[in-house]
């Protein structure tokens, strides 16, 4: 009964000893217990409409988008995440201090992201789509390509901005660290804040 | 032996947890926590009943409940209480609402995606299992987790004609919706208080004036999110949302272009029509003529439209060719093309016999529907049912030219329907022949 969460309602004190006991096992008030009731109710109506259609496939693609999804995307896109974090830690750090992680980040993501979502066309899988649509499948590779191709251009842009924005940050004032390193929309440079908080380690500074 | 493997299980749940995700300290993102998760979850909550409520509209703009020959899922029983005859006014209902449906679903990929990863820890807090009432909580998660992945994957499928899906696209998404709207229910009804209050605990305006230099952790939280041993933080929370924003303006920025068409259309570079089709007058098609295996030798002097009447009298069939149609009155309607896959076409300048005269030839002045046969043989939607106020309006046309020309094959010569207001698929190509029903 620890995290029973509070519903609205009548008081558990209320309710008859039976009920009581039974709630207690249940562990959560009679609200939830409806709420999950009716869930279950609904969810199960409109499933015995949907399983027919493909009783084995529509299962498996439900379970499989959580596993995909949680089991497998997630942690493979962490994974690369971090490695390219741990790679680049060992490098001499002959940067500025200046975060570059996002300016890396960003445009992988996002051109991940159009992938993710237009891979049959930008692969060429739809077979039937010229001769329904009139349209051709070549120009999704290159379309994606060159949206790529920009969204890396834009970052290194940017990146190159906040450098110099630094280095000249820098250079007026020797003494306060190197300002505000913000997030990868951050190209414009912050107004000055307060100097780097103390502590830090400076390996995050430096690379 | 019942009681011992209960009592081991009793063991089991309230031992610590085993080395790995299980641990909260494996979980070392410094932006994870509820105040990110809930921003993320309000924008969820705001959108999913927009992308809910246009995909029953886009559902009841088939009607339906007018003839099996409209229903995609004739299994809906209940789940069909809302339906009502699609009116056809304002002509551009129909394209907005599938603009809207489709362009916001794409729209809402990273937001998925950002909010599934603010909350992975979750998925693997210790106990596993706490209570029945935590059962049934965790099972709910299936209708809500795989139930979002399997309405974003067949619907963003569906939109490239890529039919891979275990079924027809229609019962997939239809009932696949509403599984997944029972999930959402739960978790909102679960959720939103504690999602108020970590809105609450920290100040947007804040947040977003917040550098990565002064980003701290959210502090641990019951709800398991936020890190017990955070890391650096390599950016901050406003840094998230940005890119999450960002995520979504790209998408938009290069699909929006295919529901907004005329010159916007090729700024649509990623999506299925975004590419302009070849000559000024012409416009986006899902269906040529070759496709739908339309011969030269059926659509040619040999076409005849057979017009039929079902009175309580009998049937008293007639037959016109494409001459005697175009010596009726003609009429001309401005209207769009709009798909269920979200693309659409400008107002298109439509020529052709308003249905309401086809049906009074016929032999019907007040009709209850019409049957529209296409020459295609099979397919979904080689025949359709058109109700009385789809026949009635003046709008309604069945179609002999386009843009000051005869029709192309690939848009339905010899004749065509064109209904306002109506999904493209009930707008059909090469009819054989219209049943007006008394």
């Amino acid at each position: 009964m620890r995290h029973l969460p509070r519903w609205p309602g009548p008081s558990l004190r209320d309710l008859p000893v039976m009920v009581r006991r039974f709630l207690r096992w249940y562990g959560a008030g009679p609200l939830h217990l409806l709420t999950m009731a009716g869930c279950f109710a609904l969810a199960g109506y409109a499933a015995a409409e949907l399983l027919p259609n493909n009783a084995v496939g529509i299962p498996v693609w439900f379970v499989g988008a959580v596993i995909g999804h949680d089991l497998i995307l997630m942690p493979l896109y962490t994974l690369a995440d971090r490695s390219v974090l741990v790679v680049f830690r060992h490098r001499p750090p002959n940067l500025p201090a200046v975060p570059w992680i996002n300016y890396l980040r960003v445009p992988v993501a996002l051109s991940g992201l159009l992938l993710l979502i237009w891979f049959p066309l930008i692969f060429r899988l739809p077979t039937r789509f010229p001769v329904t649509t009139t349209l051709s499948l070549d120009p999704y590779l290159w379309h994606w390509l060159a949206v790529t191709g920009a969204l890396f251009l834009l970052s290194a842009t940017a990146f190159a901005l906040r450098l110099g924005a630094v280095r000249r940050g820098t250079r007026k004032r020797r003494t306060p660290g190197p300002g505000s390193a913000g997030a990868p929309g951050d190209v414009t440079p912050d107004p000055p804040g307060p100097p780097e908080p103390p502590g830090l380690p400076a390996s995050r500074l430096e690379l | 032996m019942k009681s011992r493997l209960a009592s081991r299980l009793a063991a089991l749940m309230s031992s610590p947890p085993p080395p790995g995700p299980t641990r909260r300290s494996f979980w070392r993102s410094p932006v994870r926590g509820p105040w990110l998760t809930s921003v993320f979850g309000l924008v969820l909550l705001v959108s999913i009943p927009v992308m809910f409520v246009t995909g029953l509209l886009s559902y009841a703009a088939y009607n339906p409940d007018l003839s099996p020959v409209n229903d995609e899922t004739p299994g809906k029983g209940l789940l069909g209480f809302y339906l009502f005859s699609w009116p056809t006014h304002p002509i551009w209902l129909y394209r907005l609402n599938q603009g809207v449906h489709v362009t916001l679903g794409l729209v809402l990929v990273p937001i998925l995606l950002f909010k599934l990863w603010s909350v992975l820890p979750k998925l693997f807090e210790w106990p596993p299992l706490r209570s029945p009432a935590h059962a049934l909580e965790r099972l709910s998660l299936l209708a809500l987790v795989g139930g979002a992945v399997f309405e974003f994957v067949t619907g963003i499928l569906n939109i490239q004609t890529w039919y891979k899906f275990p079924g027809s696209f229609y019962p997939l998404h239809f009932y696949g919706g509403w599984v997944f709207i029972a999930g959402l229910v739960v978790h909102t009804t679960l959720k939103v208080p504690v999602m108020i209050r970590a809105l609450r605990s920290r100040s947007l305006i804040a947040e977003l004036r917040t550098d990565l230099a002064r980003t701290r952790p959210e502090p641990p939280d019951a709800g398991y999110l936020a890190p017990v041993a955070p890391a650096e933080p390599t950016i901050s929370r406003r840094g998230v949302l940005a890119f999450a924003g960002a995520g979504s303006a790209l998408i938009a920025l290069l699909s929006v272009g295919q529901s907004l068409g005329g010159p916007l259309r090729w700024t649509a570079l990623l999506a299925p029509h975004g590419q302009d089709v070849s000559g000024p007058d012409d416009f986006q098609v899902n269906q040529t003529a070759a496709s739908a295996g339309i011969t030269e030798s059926e659509t040619g002097t040999a076409w005849q439209l057979t017009l039929g009447g079902e009175t309580g009298a009998g049937t008293a069939p007639m037959v016109l060719n494409r001459a005697g149609l175009l010596r009726m009155e003609q009429y001309t309607a401005s209207l769009p093309i709009a798909c269920v896959e979200g693309w659409s076409t400008d107002n298109q300048a439509w020529a052709g016999v308003r249905l309401r005269d086809l049906a009074r030839l016929a032999g019907i002045t007040r009709p209850s529907s019409v049957l529209v046969q296409s020459l295609e043989r099979g397919g979904a939607f080689s025949q359709v049912v058109l109700s009385a106020g789809q026949i009635m309006d003046p709008l309604s046309l069945l179609a002999l030219r386009v843009n000051g020309a005869d029709l192309t094959p690939d848009h339905g010569y010899p004749a065509r329907v064109i209904v306002p207001a109506s999904p493209g698929v009930h707008c059909t190509k090469w009819v054989a022949s219209l049943t007006f029903r008394d």
